[in-house]
């Protein structure tokens, strides 16, 4: 069995010796490179934007404008992930500093480059917005005149009687936290490359979404979707950034005008208005009764989505959906609003949503454990729900262990033994629980192949972007039709031999993509049974498989190699097709129905040192938790685990996208940094929980990230007595904290 | 301006035509085709574009290709011997030492760079040494595991 063991990961040998494929390396003969000009303002009106005197550079072979996409166009101008409403180039108006408003295509990126420089524009301010709160008030000024609100995305959950809750209430707590941008940050930027003939496309592109991907760009060719051909090699890390479709578009519709292939990659400063992680103000009313019981709990979540839609409703509607948090609350009322605001537009980021809302309730959780004299580990335990019980969208919660978790990750960090301060040095712990839902309703083929030689081939569209998913399908597929490891091939995604899938994103592959690969498996073993039945005349149900052997269950035990078995039935290859479909969904109106298939569930606890001298927070110790049902790989369910937490770190404690005018001021490492080993814990541990009688992996994916920003929040309050409800906990917040409470006590 | 430039690279001589403005990385990538090297944030900060110049970590994205003349350069495709793997790509192999492994061969090449400083460095020598590469998947754990076993590997 493959299954459980800690196999290498299968690509691991072109990891280290550096010859792995990612999309940044290709180059195909007649290349031609873009390069984007982008707008300098927030909110204007395009009045001119003439390009004649780029195009007729030497070496300049197309400008794409928005003069491309008139009435008479062979392309349509807009497209989106969930909503098209983005141009693939900004034609009337611009919403953003740093919206695409040409792509030039030249023989080398330095003469694409120099040729920006003689596209020119004009255009009249307009009064930009911001604030999602200013966005959602009447008379603000609006990112797109013709929808009338400045609303993108509205998710709403009404459960019991929030008012009646609150009377039942002895004590009600309202507090308002707020999350900032933050930079997703893939090492490899996002990079696509486009081959458009009259009446076909392929590309290759650094995405995690290659059937969306799929769609958006037959829309925008307007091709059918069998003429389009998404390739995706592995990607140099992807984090939700390069979630659903992002550059693409631009570059197909260049490549079509320049009718040579046509890459872009982008820099630093591109990504960065490529793509953030979604500002979020969430404010949090609870009612609580004097032994700690929760009554009433009522969220009003006001996201900043930035000027287009991206994946905005998903995050609306994750956010909104689990804002109450993993506890048994009577009476529940969620408003979640995502607003367009003249900023880049804001989509998927590693812990989907969760993490902002993880980081309000779980801040408050430990509020009112304060308020009310409870230790926070109680106060938790007699609110969390158990296995079975109905939760805030009437569903039923299977399969829960929010308990265990956050029992084994303050049983891992000591929860029990004080933390020892020195002098300036303050040390204290904390803790935070994590549900988080995955895409429902949802669907993922798989399709398997059994070569004359024994190779199992395996055809799925999850994309390797370093979580390891390649090594994991090869490990269900190895033990679900039973062949070594090493028979079974993983085949790189691409639209035109590897079946549907949604995304690659929501912590969802391993389930998904698995489960129709184990539905595949299910009739490719009934295939050979067949076949060996028609070869000796025993029963289909006297032969088993396994080790690349199908044998006869009689006391003979003659086995012969499954490459054998088909060889002699004359069968050069077995096909066999697999899906696994999800069911669910909400009403609308009050967000009661089955909000997610099964819940990703994690836990966490810190122990932090803070200097009170410099404000500087030391993460000095976390463990992480998470419930994987089971296991499939355990060295990628610990760099999972671990890395989730590695990478929390940075919005906790110092990422932050700071805008100037809607002009990002902090785009590239030297004024945004990420986690370094200088901020790793020195002691950083993690364990997956599993289900002995477990039957179907969820996989961990994201379920350790969420909980880091509130775990070192609270553990900072416990060292300090400072209470920050604003991400990230820099040292200036701490120290002008530390200050004024000195003066106040004073 | 361009010209004509003497690198040795990976124990090779190779002649380039470059220009004078052309970092080592892009020389490197697009005209010898060695795709190890990779560029992350371009100005120097997160060691993906790492190579060792006389045997020293360099970002390879902030030197200019003619400043590498006449100096031995080394990238991670230069590591393997026989088609065998150095002592400590087999380490971060074994460990797992990477998710996207994007960073990866910076990260090998500065351990390298540390292990012929320093054969037995501690956790806290680890750290400080490879600070400067940067792992967004936050594989950093397995990484310092790696890196103290292929020290012990080298040792013999």
């Amino acid at each position: 069995m493959n299954v459980g063991k800690a196999v290498p990961y299968i690509d691991a040998l072109e990891r280290v010796d550096g010859s792995i494929g990612f999309t940044i390396n290709l180059e195909f003969p007649g290349m031609l490179y873009a390069r984007v000009l982008r707008s300098p303002s927030p909110h204007a009106r395009l009045l001119k934007v003439d390009a004649s005197r780029a195009e007729h550079l030497p070496g300049v072979l197309a400008v794409l404008t928005g003069a491309d996409f008139g009435p008479d166009s062979d392309m349509e101008l807009f497209y989106g992930g969930m909503m098209s409403d983005q141009p693939v180039v900004a034609r009337d108006k611009v919403r953003y500093v740093g919206e695409p408003i040409a792509v030039i295509a030249a023989e080398d990126p330095e003469t694409a480059e120099r040729a920006l420089s003689f596209i020119d524009v004009e255009c009249e301010d307009l009064t930009p917005v911001y604030d999602p709160y200013e966005a959602d008030t009447e008379g603000a000024p609006l990112v797109h005149d013709e929808y009338g609100t400045n609303v993108c995305s509205y998710f709403k959950l009404r459960h019991g009687d929030i008012e009646a809750g609150f009377a039942e209430a002895d004590r009600v707590f309202e507090h308002r936290f707020y999350s900032p941008a933050a930079q997703q940050f893939p090492l490899e930027p996002h990079v696509t490359i486009a081959s458009v003939d009259d009446d076909s496309a392929t590309v290759w592109s650094s995405t995690q979404a290659p059937y969306p991907v799929r769609e958006s760009v037959a829309k925008v060719l307007r091709l059918p979707e069998d003429r389009v051909r998404i390739v995706v090699p592995p990607l140099g890390g992807g984090y939700g950034g390069k979630n659903f479709v992002k550059l693409e578009p631009m570059v197909v519709a260049v490549a079509r005008k320049a009718g040579r292939p046509v890459k872009l990659s982008l820099s630093r400063e591109e990504e960065v208005v490529t793509v953030t992680k979604h500002p979020a103000v969430v404010t949090i009313k609870t009612g609580v009764k004097a032994d700690g019981t929760l009554t009433a709990r009522k969220v009003d979540i006001h996201w900043s989505g930035g000027a287009y839609a991206d994946t905005t409703p998903p995050v609306a509607r994750g956010g909104g959906l689990t804002a109450t948090g993993p506890y048994r609350v009577p009476h529940a009322w969620v408003d979640s609003r995502a607003m367009y605001t003249n900023l880049p537009q804001a989509g998927s980021f590693r812990g989907l949503a969760v993490n902002q809302v993880v980081w309000a309730y779980e801040s408050q959780m430990d509020i009112i454990a304060d308020a009310l004299g409870m230790d926070p580990l109680e106060f938790r335990l007699r609110n969390l729900i158990d296995e079975g019980e109905n939760w805030v969208t009437g569903e039923s919660m299977e399969d829960s262990h929010y308990k265990d978790l956050i029992r084994e990750v303050a049983d891992k960090i000591g929860w029990d033994k004080p933390s020892r301060s020195e002098g300036h040095l303050k040390r204290g712990k904390g803790l935070s629980v994590t549900l988080k839902s995955t895409i429902t309703p949802s669907t993922s083929r798989a399709s398997l192949k059994l070569d004359a030689n024994g190779t199992l081939w395996v055809f799925a569209s999850s994309v390797e972007m370093g979580q390891g998913v390649k090594t994991v399908l090869a490990q269900i597929a190895a033990d679900a039709v039973g062949v070594p490891l090493e028979q079974v091939r993983i085949v790189d995604p691409d639209t035109s031999v590897t079946p549907y899938d949604m995304t690659t994103s929501s912590s969802r592959s391993t389930f998904s993509s698995g489960g129709a690969i184990r539905d595949a498996a299910h009739s490719l073993k009934s295939q050979l049974l067949d076949l060996a039945s028609e070869m000796t005349r025993h029963e289909p149900a006297d032969f088993e498989i396994a080790d690349g052997f199908i044998r006869s269950k009689n006391p003979s035990g003659k086995e012969i190699l499954l490459a054998e078995l088909l060889q002699r039935s004359g069968c050069d290859e077995l096909f066999a097709e697999g899906s696994l479909e999800t069911e669910g969904g909400l009403d609308p109106e009050t967000g009661q129905g089955k909000g997610s298939d099964h819940w990703h569930q994690g836990a966490g606890a810190a122990e932090v040192e803070v200097d009170t001298e410099t404000g500087k927070v030391t993460v000095l110790r976390y463990h992480g938790a998470s419930y994987a049902s089971k296991v499939i790989n355990p060295t990628n369910v610990r760099l999972q685990n671990e890395g989730n937490v590695v990478y929390g770190l940075g919005p906790a404690l110092f990422e932050e996208i700071v805008f100037d005018d809607g002009r990002v001021v902090n785009p590239n490492l030297d004024s945004y940094p990420i986690p370094s080993l200088e901020d790793v814990p020195k002691h950083l541990t993690s364990s997956a929980l599993e289900a002995p009688d477990a039957k179907v992996p969820y996989g961990v994916g994201e379920n350790t990230l969420p909980s880091v920003a509130a775990a070192i929040g609270n553990a900072v309050f416990r060292a300090t007595g400072i209470r920050i409800y604003d991400l990230p906990i820099t040292p200036e917040k701490m120290l002008r904290a530390l200050r004024a409470k000195q003066e106040y006590s004073k | 301006m361009s010209q004509e430039l003497q690198l040795h690279v990976n124990g090779e001589p190779r002649s380039v035509e470059v220009g004078t403005h052309e970092t080592l990385l892009g020389v490197l990538r697009d005209k010898l085709k060695l795709f190890g090297s990779r560029g992350g944030c371009n100005i120097g900060y997160c060691g993906a574009c790492t190579v060792l110049v006389d045997d020293k970590p360099v970002s390879s994205c902030i030197m200019l290709a003619v400043q590498a003349e006449g100096k031995r350069l080394t990238t991670v495709e230069g590591l393997s011997e026989d088609d065998k793997l150095h002592p400590i790509q087999q380490a971060f192999l074994d460990h797992s030492a990477f998710q996207c492994s994007y960073c990866t061969p910076g990260f090998i090449l500065t351990t390298k760079a540390l292990l012929a400083e320093n054969s037995s460095p501690s956790r806290e020598e680890i750290r400080e040494y490879l600070v400067g590469n940067l792992c967004r998947c936050g594989s950093y754990y397995n990484i310092i595991e790696a890196v103290e076993d292929a020290a012990g590997r080298m040792r013999g």
